[in-house]
């Protein structure tokens, strides 16, 4: 769009005498207090069930035993450095790294790709994209016992078709340099069409006199694309990729049933860590600190994102 | 946080649960209430089957309910019952993987059998003499009875004998030795130019069958996995256990008769069910998938020694968790009596295909019969007479786990055999460590 973006406003800053600070404060207090109210009931069970599983995980980061049958005592930031000293963890957090770029971007481009394609509705169009959004009705957890015999050594349904092409296909799941890159693909066939609905979504708000002009101006089909739809496009893509990476961080429910994080770590990504260390090693406070680490990581990565994006929405 | 918050509601219904249903018990009148947590590690008719024999004991013991409660897979149901220990509302029995008993000894969460086994006016000995001696090494720790065997398995050698005939081997007389098998196999591998369209042996390898099956081939080697006396030794950098891996590594990389790469359990019962394999090393627990399915002819062996013939036991014990009322403790300990009886744990082989821990149980007239129609079934009774407890240790899976992502890398050719196990056991020495620190280590 040619529209500037708004300047920000320069706001009056001229300090006021601390009495009429507080005055206003209560003033302010009293008028949102019927909005306080109307959030009470969701503020008592998120205290409940979000915030205070938060407080004990922080709680539970600073304690540890030092040997089986000792008493739990309080260690400071310990557990904290323990996990950055971990090579399991900094292997997972590596793993995670590259299954969020290698399954964002894919499934975002193809996102993309399928609702460009299949913008205009119509009996065919609106099939397929049934058809694209299949994926996401089925659970994780089903989908990845359907790839587990997909993947199957020698047998499997892709070994089967590509058997006949090359003579000699990978271990998909046992091989550590290809098992990661298969975990991703379910990744990406499950989401692009999770995706697809939000560009349809973002297409829909592309202004059709724009397009109407610029099609009058003689811009083809790419300059288009290049100069019109994708910045109308910008907040969609910086919301999906908030989703996508968050998505990388949370889903971990192929890893737990088709590879528990192996062979020798190859799949390990950083929510099955945590889960490793609570449960197999029965380490509360390695797995708590770990899991303030990436709640850390996570909401930082979202603010971030938020903030371009209202930054974003403030324009035109 | 998505666990965590799962946790939460669990917990929270279960505490629910469990205040409402102690509130009777507290008054003193009507029956105990207790609950059994129950894995159902192979295929999904256990779960009704488990029904079947809690309502037949329901019914016979009117001053006791007992409620089954279906909680997933082994590793699952130690996270369950953790959790239920945690949140003070302990299940009455679990029926655990006999492999997480000393973990969970170490961390205090079990009940001592000893007075239970005392107030029924018998000893230990006698107790413990109803079962397989094989058995006796995962329920007894520090000369205390904690567990009470109760579904078990061995590994074994399956061979597809069409095959073996096909080859011009006698499926009748199975191989007995390393040499043998690695002949066997070899004759068994069919090869197209680069691609080989029939294995000639599928050994799995995910986490927890690849720790088993290594102490199943370093035990057949002669050696030890871990030290059955003391949770804080394994013993990985040994000559033994680096023959059992060479022997393996070998089987893929120089003789090519074993499929690269690191083969879960599902995928090598597939792979010999479809014909792709010829032969298998697998858990007697797979004996009715493989019964139901295999459209060919299929024998069961021993598995081969190159020292010596020994095989790790696998399979799950009844346990009462620490932390219970004296009355539930009462009542789930003349539960565990019951489906431990032969008749019961007969009942129990037959619906499953597990072996039955209680000797007598094979005295019954029900499971001669059943014996002498399912032929295959007996192997893996007389592969007992050698076999020997499953490795435990302090923090068993993550120690375990230790090797297991050495041996992986070996059976993809990333690393020798040799430097696998040196890396090993440096590993399991350092997880290992807090708990010597607090044993053998400490000193005065």
């Amino acid at each position: 769009m040619s529209l500037a973006e708004p300047a920000a406003l320069p706001v009056a800053t001229t300090a006021a005498p601390r009495l009429e600070v507080i005055r206003r404060f209560t003033t302010r207090f009293k008028a949102s207090l019927p909005a306080y109210l109307l959030l009470l009931p969701s503020l008592v069970f998120l205290a409940l069930f979000t915030y205070g599983a938060m407080g004990r995980v922080v709680l539970d980061a600073l304690y540890q035993r030092a040997t089986p049958k000792a008493p739990l005592r309080f260690v400071g930031l310990d557990n904290v450095s323990a996990v950055l000293a971990d090579p399991a963890f900094t292997g997972a957090v590596v793993n995670n790294l590259i299954y969020a770029v290698g399954t964002a971007v894919p499934s975002i481009a193809l996102a993309l790709l399928f609702a460009l394609a299949l913008a205009r509705t119509h009996a065919v169009s609106s099939a397929l994209r049934a058809a694209l959004f299949l994926p996401v009705l089925i659970p994780m957890v089903a989908a990845s016992a359907l790839f587990m015999f997909i993947f199957l050594p020698n047998v499997g349904l892709l070994d089967f078709y590509i058997g006949r092409l090359l003579p000699v296909l990978p271990n998909w799941l046992g091989d550590p340099d290809v098992a990661l890159y298969a975990i991703m693909v379910i990744t990406i066939w499950k989401n692009a069409g999770y995706y697809m609905l939000f560009f349809l979504a973002g297409l829909q708000a592309v202004p059709e006199d724009v397009m109407e002009a610029a099609h009058l101006d003689g811009a083809g089909p790419y300059m288009r694309l290049r100069h019109i739809i994708l910045p109308e496009l910008k907040p969609t893509f910086l919301f999906v990729i908030v989703i996508a990476t968050l998505n990388a961080v949370t889903q971990v429910d192929h890893v737990f049933v088709m590879t528990q994080g192996g062979p020798s770590n190859s799949t390990n990504l950083v929510l099955f860590y945590i889960y490793q260390q609570a449960v197999e090693h029965y380490d509360v406070g390695k797995a708590s600190a770990a899991t303030l680490l990436t709640l850390a990581a996570l909401m930082s990565l979202t603010a971030l994102s938020f903030r371009t994006m209202a930054n974003r929405d403030g324009g035109p | 946080m998505l666990f965590s918050r799962r946790l939460m509601l669990g917990l929270a219904m279960a505490g629910t649960l469990a205040s409402a249903l102690a509130f009777p018990a507290l008054a003193g009148e009507g029956p105990t209430e207790i609950d059994l947590f129950f894995p159902v590690p192979v295929d999904g008719k256990l779960a009704r089957d488990m029904g079947t024999l809690i309502k037949e004991f329901n019914e016979g013991h009117p001053d006791i309910k007992a409620t089954a409660v279906y909680t997933g897979s082994y590793d699952d149901t130690l996270i369950k019952t953790r959790a239920a220990i945690k949140a003070g509302k302990p299940p009455s029995a679990v029926i655990m993987s006999a492999n997480f008993l000393l973990d969970m000894q170490i961390e205090n969460e079990l009940t001592n059998l000893d007075a239970l086994i005392k107030a029924d006016g018998t000893t230990k000995e006698q107790f413990l003499g109803q079962f397989f001696p094989a058995l006796q090494g995962n329920a007894v720790i520090n000369r205390s009875v904690y567990g009470v065997p109760f579904h078990n398995s061995t590994p074994l050698l399956y061979i597809n004998a069409d095959k073996a005939k096909e080859a011009g081997l006698d499926p009748n007389k199975p191989p007995q030795t390393w040499a043998e098998l690695t002949d066997w196999a070899k004759k068994l591998t069919k090869r197209d130019g680069d691609k080989v369209t029939q294995w000639g042996i599928a050994i799995p390898c995910a986490y927890d069958y690849c720790g088993w099956m290594m102490e199943t081939l370093t035990m057949s080697n002669g050696g030890r996995y871990y030290n059955e006396e003391f949770g804080g030794e394994v013993y990985y950098d040994t000559p033994s256990m680096l023959g059992a891996l060479s022997w393996w590594n070998d089987l893929i990389y120089k003789h090519k008769v074993h499929a690269p790469g690191a083969t879960p359990g599902p995928a090598v019962s597939t792979s010999f069910i479809s014909g792709n394999a010829a032969m298998m090393m697998l858990s007697t627990g797979s004996l009715t998938y493989v019964r139901d399915n295999a459209k060919f002819a299929y024998k069961v062996a021993f598995i081969p020694r190159n020292v010596r013939n020994a095989v790790p036991i696998g399979g799950a014990s009844l346990i009462i968790p620490a932390g219970l009322d004296a009355d539930k403790q009462k009542a789930a300990w003349t539960l565990i009596k019951w489906m431990t009886s032969p008749e019961k744990s007969g009942w129990w082989s037959r619906a499953t295909g597990y072996f039955a821990p209680n000797m007598a149980a094979y005295k019954t007239p029900e499971m001669v019969d059943f014996l002498n129609k399912n032929p295959d079934a007996k192997t893996a009774v007389e592969q007992l007479d050698v076999a020997k407890p499953w490795f435990a240790t302090y923090k068993t899976v993550p120690v375990r786990k230790n090797l297991e992502d050495e041996v992986m890398l070996v059976l993809n050719g990333k690393k020798q055999p040799k430097e696998a196990l040196v890396a090993a056991q440096k590993a399991a020495d350092e997880t290992l460590k807090p708990y010597n620190a607090e044993t053998s280590l400490k000193l005065p």
